[in-house]
């Protein structure tokens, strides 16, 4: 099986499709991390304490521009944030890179930015290969739909490989209907 | 707020389009002189003199895209951009990602990582809220 180790590559210089990978996480990150600024919405209990939710009370379904950061033709990553909560979804060139992509870095990055945070997996927004759904809760309540258990994440990578997880989508469904 | 980033009261289309059309042969001579920069500030300035026509739009993108495209040294051109034109660049550059072609979105990944660090995030920030003035 061929396998294009492009996330280890250590001669970027070699490959000059190599050299995007990089600058290409590099730009998904930073937008994420200031896309993930404006998840900081505590509990409906105390939101009056959180001055970005006062200002933003005008729009209560606020919805930001959607960003699509593209590497070339085949490879994609969008990002669609709301007030709330925020979408990504990655399309890849080749299976393999899902693996490179989603490292335990990446998401690692995801779980260190925000203080409490969930990840949905649910079926893939069209035209991509996988779509997350992050939202950030601070309520207690939330917990029990917490459904990735962030310590597992290899044998996470391995079923998203495998097939659509049925559980996972119905109820992310549920969960989302919240933000309808 | 940055002076290009102002709302001003739109022209009409035909009198933006004949604009551009003018920025560009002036970009042209520019970048004939090994002026990247200020081909580049010259493509950026007054573009949100537009009443939100998407030809207009398409247009300004033109002329922008080819200053992006015609930059080499990005740390050079950040170190002379004025930083009122940050956020007017971060959002071409974004609009130069969502392309999907390769040599621009190699040329923007590569501006966006740098224009980050020196902008911050609050740049990318206000180019996610804000939903009114977009290229």
């Amino acid at each position: 099986m061929s396998s294009t180790r492009r996330g280890n590559h250590h001669h970027h210089h070699q490959s000059p499709m190599a050299s995007t990978l990089r600058p290409y996480l590099t730009c998904i990150r930073n937008t994420l991390d200031a896309a993930m600024c404006l998840q900081n919405f505590p509990c409906q209990e105390v939101e009056r304490h959180n001055k970005p939710e006062v200002e933003l009370k005008s729009s209560p379904e606020l919805l930001l521009n959607p960003v699509l950061i593209c590497r070339n033709e085949a490879e994609k990553c969008l990002i669609e944030t709301s007030i709330n909560s925020l979408r990504i979804s990655l399309k890849v060139k080749q299976a393999d890179e899902l693996e490179n992509i989603l490292t335990k870095k990446f998401l690692r990055f995801l779980s260190m930015r925000a203080e409490a945070f969930q990840v949905l997996r649910r079926k893939p927004v069209q035209g991509y290969d996988i779509s997350f759904l992050i939202t950030n809760y601070h309520c207690e309540e939330m917990q029990k739909h917490k459904l990735i258990d962030f310590i597992d994440i290899d044998k996470e990578i391995s079923e998203l490989k495998m097939s659509v997880n049925t559980r996972g989508r119905l109820v992310a469904t549920e969960f989302l209907k919240q933000f309808i | 707020m940055a002076k290009a980033e102002r709302f001003v009261e739109a022209d009409n289309a035909e009198a933006i389009i004949t604009r551009i059309e003018h920025k560009s042969r002036k970009i042209e001579s520019l970048l004939k002189q090994y002026k990247p920069v200020e081909a580049l500030k010259t493509a950026l300035e007054g573009t949100y003199a537009m009443t939100g026509d998407e030809r207009c739009k398409s247009a300004h993108w033109i002329v922008v895209h080819r200053t992006i495209m015609a930059i080499k040294d990005v740390d050079g051109m950040l170190s002379s951009l004025d930083p009122e034109y940050y956020d007017i660049l971060m959002k071409y550059l974004y609009r130069g990602l969502a392309t999907g072609d390769r040599p621009t979105c190699d040329q923007c990944l590569r501006i966006h990582e740098k224009l980050t660090e020196k902008a911050g995030l609050g740049c990318i920030l206000r180019f996610l809220t804000d939903t009114v003035n977009t290229v």
